[in-house]
């Protein structure tokens, strides 16, 4: 038998991102250009670096919702660890240890504390963005070796890609693999499905959570490193919100709340088209409020059209039904 | 008495309100000026903004929902009061703009949640964004000053009644007109029968859809004419007003025994959650410990509330983000 084929979400959301792109080149001649592709990547690196990790724990059936406030207390710790003497690749893997353990935390909260993941990330994003203030107090870090920071803001030599590029492109290829070609990620799937027949069907389901909010954790440490030297600065209220940004990217990218469903190129797709909108919406002078509406109304968008097509089908199967 | 004594042990607000009298007496005890007039009006002025929305939010996290637009909302609200009220309207008229634009954003919430079925993390995520990108259109980079607010709200904002703050008392008389309403009126208690167990509520014949929208309607009415409230405390509204209060918001009922897995709390432990929380900064001031520990206390509490609730209650563990089915 053929196999039927069908129009998945995340198609929609690629087909969404050329259109972007093709209607912003035509809207605006620096649209394509270098130097605006180069700024769009920068812009949502960090964005993106998280959202890889988010699509597993969403999958999963769970959330995170302190991910911007790891990522800014990771930035915060290797700007106190630079400032306090330590040299700075040293201050950057302690950025990265902060990030692991704050995953750890939510972990360790949710599997082994039995307590639902929303009240306790949103317990942790106050928790690490106020140890931020604790660490820096209203003193933010800026003088960084002139040697790192040009990291944030140049092109690697030959290219019109931002050093960033590096590692987004090897994690998200490395999260890609896992999520869709190995046992981690088809028991990912499975948790999100139904977490008790995962369970009997012998899959460690409170060790794979733990882990992939470590995971988590851990990347929003890689974005926190990327977004301090971005900004060549670490200060305690850097990166305010970005959690909404992140779990809007994640969802419009196909990836189902309820959890089981999504795929990691939707998602990406899905960032993306969210730094191409911004970049357009920024070169014909729109005000950048309207980027707020846009990134609420494609979250909206999100789940509305699934449901309307859900609805329409069942309507016009039950249709069918009465008829015979 | 031996029943008198379990049923006293069974009240969820104990623990969060016994929590509230060791900060209280500790603090007081630190520092004698916490005990004075002026610092109990700090916390009462303080708080009334949490406490009114957190009312507000009990209706909808009993449900096993969650509204996170009240933040744009409620900022919303108070920049379009302090507006109009500059270009020469009445205070009624004010006021009835604030309602209609919680209404507005009630109705959108509770019929995308209800009637479309879909989960109101993510649509009010979606309205939060709509609306505070709205907001800081039309608001631009103006401000709403002091001269621009409506009398009657620069009235209740700074002025007490034998020492109790007007916006406190207006949080209390909402939180008691709310509570008897949870309480006595049948519909509303069908809130609770929804939140722990939407199927068997279904099932006895409870209006499901109905329920849920108008739940959403009236924490949105709530949320605009906190605008009011907002606008009272500080005086003043500008495009950042009320930026990531939804979060106080949720933690004040979770401290306060509102379980995010619905079914259970009340408006009088999400008003006390919400006092604990302000009660808790001040005693950082009054103690002497810098301002900055604040958040991280903060945050430390919430999680031990949610702890100490998880361990106190024999529920099945959560399956799901929201907590348990």
């Amino acid at each position: 038998m053929k196999k039927k084929y069908t129009f998945g979400w995340d198609q929609g959301v690629a087909i969404f991102l050329l259109m972007t792109v093709v209607i912003g080149s035509f809207v605006s001649e620096y649209f394509a250009n270098f130097d605006n592709i180069s700024f769009v990547i920068q812009d949502i690196a960090e964005i993106a670096i998280i959202a890889l990790a988010m699509t597993y724990l969403i999958i999963a059936g769970e959330i995170d919702l302190s991910v911007a406030s790891i990522l800014c207390l990771s930035s915060a710790t290797l700007g106190f660890l630079f400032r306090n003497g330590a040299p700075f690749e040293m201050a950057i893997l302690g950025g990265l240890l902060v990030g692991l353990l704050c995953g750890l935390i939510n972990g360790f909260l949710v599997t082994v504390v039995g307590l639902p993941s929303l009240a306790v990330t949103i317990g942790t994003l106050a928790l690490f963005r106020g140890l931020c203030y604790a660490l820096l107090g209203n003193e933010p870090v800026n003088e960084l070796p002139e040697e790192w920071i040009v990291l944030g803001y140049e092109n690697i030599p030959g290219t019109f890609l931002p050093w960033s590029t590096i590692p987004l492109a090897i994690l998200a290829a490395i999260a890609w693999i896992v999520l869709h070609y190995t046992r981690i990620g088809r028991w990912t799937f499975a948790i999100g499905i139904n977490p008790e027949a995962a369970k009997f069907s012998g899959i460690p389901v409170a060790r794979m959570k733990l882990g992939l909010f470590a995971v988590t954790g851990l990347m929003s440490g890689v974005a926190g490193v990327v977004y301090t030297l971005r900004f060549a600065s670490a200060s305690p209220d850097g990166a305010v919100g970005y959690e909404l940004s992140v779990i809007a990217a994640v969802l419009f990218g196909g990836v189902a709340i309820a959890g089981g469903v999504g795929t990691l190129w939707g998602v990406l797709a899905a960032v993306l088209s969210l730094g191409a909108i911004r970049s357009v919406l920024q070169l014909i002078d729109f005000s950048a409020n309207a980027l707020l509406v846009v990134s609420g109304a494609l979250l909206l968008i999100s789940v509305v059209v699934p449901k309307a097509i859900e609805i329409y089908q069942s309507r016009r199967n039950s249709a069918f039904v009465t008829k015979i | 008495m031996k029943t008198a004594m379990t049923k006293l042990f069974r009240i969820r607000e104990l623990p969060v309100f016994l929590a509230l009298v060791i900060v209280v007496l500790i603090t007081g005890t630190a520092n004698p000026e916490f005990f004075t007039l002026s610092g109990f009006q700090d916390i009462t002025l303080g708080v009334a903004v949490v406490a009114t929305l957190a009312v507000a939010q009990t209706l909808v996290i009993v449900m096993k929902h969650i509204d996170l637009s009240v933040g744009s909302t409620i900022g919303f609200s108070a920049y379009l009061i302090g507006d109009a009220s500059s270009q020469g309207h009445g205070f009624w008229y004010c006021m009835g703009l604030a309602l209609a634009l919680g209404l507005a954003v009630g109705a959108a919430n509770g019929f995308m949640v209800a009637y479309l079925q879909l989960p109101s993390l993510v649509v009010t995520l979606g309205t939060l964004y709509i609306v505070r990108g709205i907001f800081n259109e039309v608001a631009g980079g103006n401000t709403i000053t002091e001269d621009m607010v409506p009398g009657p709200i620069n009235f209740i904002g700074l002025n007490t009644f034998f020492g109790i703050p007007y916006l406190f008392i207006v949080a209390v008389v909402l939180m008691l007109i709310v509570g008897f309403i949870m309480k006595r009126i049948r519909s509303a208690r069908d809130l609770y029968a929804i939140g722990s167990n939407l199927l068997a509520a279904e099932l006895g014949g409870i209006p499901v859809a109905r329920r849920v929208f108008l739940a959403f309607l009236a924490t949105g009415a709530v949320s605009g004419l906190a605008g009011a409230v907002l606008l009272a405390r500080f005086n003043t509204a500008a495009a950042n007003s009320g930026n990531g209060l939804e979060l106080s918001v949720v933690a004040a009922c979770v401290v306060g025994g509102v379980a995010i897995a619905g079914g259970v709390g009340t408006v009088y432990g999400a008003v006390i959650g919400a006092i604990l929380l302000q009660a808790i900064t001040m005693a950082l001031g009054a103690l002497g410990i810098p301002q900055f520990w604040q958040l991280a206390v903060n945050g430390t509490l919430l999680i031990a509330a949610i702890s100490l609730d998880r361990y106190l209650s024999t529920r099945v563990k959560p399956t799901s983000i929201m907590g348990a089915k």
